[in-house]
């Protein structure tokens, strides 16, 4: 019998008490959290009509931040769980275990930075902010249990969409589906007295397809549907409100048109563009998701993923400032439906909407307790993990623009001579997020109001703040779309985000072949 | 942590067990111990920061069972795995996952069969295997030290910025197969990666430096070569718009290697239709000049293994040989799949690599081990600047994407730091940082290489686990493109 997520009930007592008492016994520490997640999942993966893998099975393990030392430091632990491990004795030894090599490591850490202190005065002691201290139980959300749909249906779903996709044209070279679905609990204990189990439920579907026309090269699609929910959103309860199959081929009929589709050429100059709300939730990840997530912010991700083109230093930043037209807003918000939902992040913090851009003004920035009491916030429960055994970092949410009160066709009609970038690709940012270059599915070049002519291989490149203020029109057609594979942290952490938008108009230049 | 040993038996245990299965064919047993420590560097003199943000680890030991079972004409394959348990219940455990998730794959052949005998042997360090907390959160501060003490060296105290990380990994993992492989691996790495910003100067520096040994790893001389780095490009100089001759220095061609090139030469990226050199084998792609290879085998690079996770001896792989496709990487389900009477695809890259090692949880995929770049006729540095005359010297570059998918080839990145003006054949002033944006293709960058240099530097770059073994390149008419700089 594979463990169950039900297995926290017994554990959740044990491991709170475990905590509360032994933190006591560590004498230089000021603080400890644990989480210990446990997902059971069920996904299977096809090829061209044919199966290629299927797992019906678990995943556990848990993770331990702590502060400790005179001049308070980090110290973290995380290791994968077996079914043996989730008994009240084992799980115990190896939560103290854990504290012991997170301990052993803050405690060595806090010696060294007071060594470095006299040469380095900006090394400080961790503090961080104060947050309500939350006990709380909050259970999955979902019309069909994901844990009741059989393996075989999972299988034949995966195998029947892939060989529907494959059939649809000669020109189709390669098919492949995945499925997965499941449900993952994670408790989240801490020293100030904290105890959240918290269950959120998971479904996806993920298509890719290769259609090639004579000798141009083959035309490529990878995209996926998704959400908080369960096996609902593959029978049709989606952002697209499609059936998995029909999205499937859907986006099989797109890449088939496009293989036979003249490439779009760079433009030297600046032109008219309508972006459709699929491609800005790709644009709003990266040039207003990113920039404002608070590690990026206070320069902690130098070295990999960035600064951020909104802040400069202590003194200088653009909170308050006019970063965009006053057309253009865009909030974070894990508390509405997407693949950045959930109750609290995990630090235990109550997740709430903000505002990130108000009007066109900049707001405020994502952040957790820790870069929040750096900055004189208050902590806004960003903080997420890929798995419970690695380390929490801070995450945008359900980041998208809002919504304007423009009906999208007439944002298309009133344009004379321009583009319509329809449906994301892949991004390309600059260091600190001011430049960017994104490929679209599809650009179809408009006249006269009208879609005139379709091309493939092109997208948009811009500067972020000059996009930004060129914006002229926003529709009221607002989307919330999943993106499942945004890479941040080290060692490499893939999170789930929702992004999302309304149609815009703005000015940038056409990015071709 | 789990004994090589304790892994080697519980393989030889477990296959012992799934032999007893009348339905079971033939079966591959794979056990490992996987430690991942991190130690993340984040010191920022104008805001308050910890100097070693946060040293962590994850780790995880297990066991998977790839098996395959007959079912009437058809054969059917199955994986299953289990954490933290080597004890015959838990190999029973995955065999019944194995048998649960069985699918007919009618792209399966055969289970790897091992060619050869390893090259390397007993080339982890000990005392990395045993390398306390305390030690490892030491390595972390020294690299901050060796740049710290640059930069005050060199009068820079006030808008300093030092990132990157120590990385120690530690690998155990043990094989057994009904196809006669019986075998086991381990392997330590150690990498610093460092960046070094001065902001009110706009530059940035980069320095790295990787080893399997503890004593011969210097984390303070990464420090020092990003301080340095950036400091040596102080005033930097904005350029043109338009197609200029440049020089790719070893991160940048490592990035390109790495996020481009790489994903397209291998069998998955071929049965997917997703590479822009489809029908190309034995086709000139690049200049004649270049040679490609991946080599699993190269003593003292952390990218080496004694064998894959199918347990096959790791060695060279031939891609490019004079400008021509010679090969791709492989393991051992495509090596089956592509073999006929013209080709015949060597599995030396089957691993289950995960975060944080080779994982049992995993069935095997494609990655490369030590991508080595060379020249059929190499040249100097000097000399290399000689042949490009004026142009751009690119020292680093960031978010480097086939951006049209690999099938097109298409890619851009920007320029980020360690980059100059080259005029009149020497290294001139500095370039302005986050001021150009590469717009190229990958099919373009290999056919117009001016020269190659004989001078190598193993690199790594953020979110890959292969080593470029990577030249500095010089290549005619990249287009470059100007875009805004930080808060510009």
């Amino acid at each position: 019998m594979k463990p169950r997520i039900e297995i926290i009930d017994k554990l959740k007592g044990h491991i709170f008490k475990t905590l509360s008492i032994y933190y006591k016994s560590l004498s230089e520490c000021r603080y400890v959290d644990v989480r210990l997640g446990i997902s059971e999942f069920k996904s299977a993966t096809s090829e061209n009509g044919q199966s290629k893998d299927v797992a019906d099975d678990y995943d556990a393990s848990f993770g331990i931040r702590v502060i400790a030392g005179e001049m308070s430091s980090w110290g973290f632990y995380g290791q994968s769980l077996g079914k043996n491990d989730l008994k009240v004795k084992r799980i115990t030894d190896l939560i103290i275990n854990g504290i012991n090599s997170a301990y052993e490591r803050a405690v060595a850490n806090a010696k060294k930075k007071q060594e470095f202190k006299k040469s380095a005065d900006s090394l400080t002691e961790v503090r961080l902010a104060k947050i309500k201290v939350c006990q709380d139980t909050v259970p999955a959300d979902f019309e069909i249990d994901p844990r009741k749909v059989s393996l075989q249906k999972v299988l034949k779903t995966s195998i029947d969409v892939s060989r529907r996709m494959k059939e649809l044209d000669l020109s189709v070279r390669y098919t492949a589906v995945g499925v997965k679905t499941g449900i993952t609990r994670e408790l989240f204990c801490s020293s100030e007295g904290a105890s959240i189990d918290q269950s959120l439920p998971l479904t996806q579907g993920v298509v890719y397809v290769s259609a090639q026309k004579g000798e141009s090269s083959p035309e490529v699609c990878y995209d996926y549907v998704g959400d908080m929910k369960g096996w609902e959103i593959i029978e049709g309860k989606n952002c697209y409100k499609l059936s998995f199959l029909d999205f499937a081929l859907e986006r099989t009929r797109e890449t088939i048109e496009l293989s036979g589709a003249e490439f779009l050429k760079t433009s030297k100059d600046e032109v008219v563009v309508v972006t459709d709300p699929h491609f800005n939730t790709l644009l709003v990840h990266e040039i207003v998701g990113h920039p404002t997530e608070s590690d990026r912010i206070l320069k902690m991700e130098t070295a990999y993923a960035g600064r951020s083109w909104l802040f400069k230093n202590m003194d200088e930043d653009q909170v308050g400032e006019r970063i965009a037209s006053p057309l253009v807003n865009a909030f974070s918000d894990p508390t509405t439906m997407g693949y950045g939902y959930y109750n609290y992040d995990a630090e235990g913090t109550p997740g709430k909407r903000i505002d990130v851009i108000k009007d066109g003004i900049l707001k405020t920035f994502l952040n957790g307790r820790e870069n929040a009491a750096v900055l004189g916030h208050e902590p806004n429960g960003s903080m997420r993990a890929t798995m419970s055994s690695m380390v929490p970092i801070v995450r945008m949410t359900n980041t998208a623009f809002g919504p304007g009160k423009k009906d999208p066709k007439k944002i298309i009609k009133e344009v004379k001579d321009g583009y319509y970038i329809v449906s994301h690709r892949i991004p390309s940012i600059s260091e600190s997020r001011e430049n960017f270059r994104i490929s679209a599915k599809k650009v179809y070049k408009i006249e006269n109001g009208k879609l005139v002519k379709l091309y493939r291989g092109g997208g948009i490149m811009a500067n972020s703040k000059e996009f930004l203020m060129s914006v002229d029109a926003v529709g009221n057609d607002f989307k919330m779309y999943p993106i499942p594979t945004c890479g941040k942290g080290q060692p490499m952490q893939v999170m789930k985000v929702g992004n999302g938008g309304p149609t815009l108009r703005g000015k940038a230049r056409l990015a071709g072949c | 942590m789990i004994k090589t040993e304790e892994l080697q038996t519980a393989v030889s245990d477990a296959l012992k067990q799934v032999k007893k299965q009348k339905d079971v064919i033939d079966a591959e047993v794979f056990a490992s111990w996987n430690d991942l420590i991190t130690i993340r560097l984040n010191y920022t003199s104008g805001i308050p920061c910890n100097g070693v943000h946060e040293p962590k680890s994850i780790q995880s030991y297990g066991l998977g069972i790839l098996a395959t079972f007959k079912k009437g004409n058809r054969i059917e394959t199955g994986f299953g795995s289990v954490t933290n348990d080597l004890t015959k219940e838990g190999v029973l455990e995955a065999l019944s996952k194995a048998k649960r998730n069985r699918v007919y794959d009618p792209g399966f052949k055969t289970l790897s069969e091992s060619v050869g005998k390893p090259s390397l042997i007993n080339y982890h360090d000990k005392r990395v295997m045993e390398i306390s907390g305390k030690d490892a959160v030491g390595l972390g501060w020294k690299a901050l030290d060796g740049t710290l003490k640059a930069l005050h060296d060199g009068g820079h105290k006030k808008t300093v910025i030092i990132g990157g990380d120590v990385t120690v990994l530690r690998e155990r993992m043990a094989i057994k197969t009904t196809k006669g492989i019986d075998d086991f691996d381990e392997t330590t790495s150690l990498t610093a990666n460092i960046t070094a910003m001065i902001e009110n100067k706009n530059v940035k520096g980069t320095g790295w430096s990787m080893d399997t040994h503890l004593t011969t790893f210097k984390p303070e001389a990464a420090g020092r070569e990003a301080a340095e780095s950036a400091m040596r490009t102080i005033g930097g100089r904005k350029v043109k718009s338009g197609k200029h001759n440049v020089v790719f220095g070893n991160q940048p061609l490592t990035d390109i290697v790495s996020n481009v090139l790489i994903p397209s030469l291998d069998l998955s990226s071929v049965y997917a239709s997703n590479t822009p050199f489809l029908g190309k084998l034995g086709h000139g792609i690049a200049s004649d000049n270049l040679n490609i290879y991946d080599d699993g085998s190269i003593e003292g690079e952390i990218g080496s293994k004694k064998i894959t996770c199918e347990g096959m001896p790791t060695g060279r792989t031939d891609l490019v040989t004079n400008g021509t496709l010679t090969g791709f990487l492989a393991n051992n389900y495509y090596a089956q799949k592509f073999r006929n009477n013209l080709y015949c695809p060597i599995p030396r890259n089957g691993f289950r690599y995960s975060t944080n090692g080779r994982d049992y949880k995993n069935k095997t995929g494609i990655y490369p081990t030590n991508v080595v770049i060379e020249g059929s006729r190499e040249t100097t540095r000097y000399n290399l600047l000689k042949q490009v005359s004026n142009g751009v010297y690119i020292g680093r570059i960031w978010y480097t994407y086939a951006i049209n998918g690999l099938a097109m080839g298409d890619f851009t990145s920007t320029i980020i730091a360690d980059s100059f003006l080259i005029k009149d054949g020497r290294i001139a002033s500095p370039l302005k940082p986050n001021t150009i944006r590469i717009n190229t293709n990958i099919k373009q960058i290999l056919n117009n290489i001016i020269g190659i240099t004989k001078k190598k530097r193993s690199t790594l770059v953020w979110g890959s686990r292969e080593v470029v073994v990577a030249p500095e390149i010089a290549v005619s008419n990249v287009q470059l493109d100007n875009v805004t700089g930080f808060l510009g």
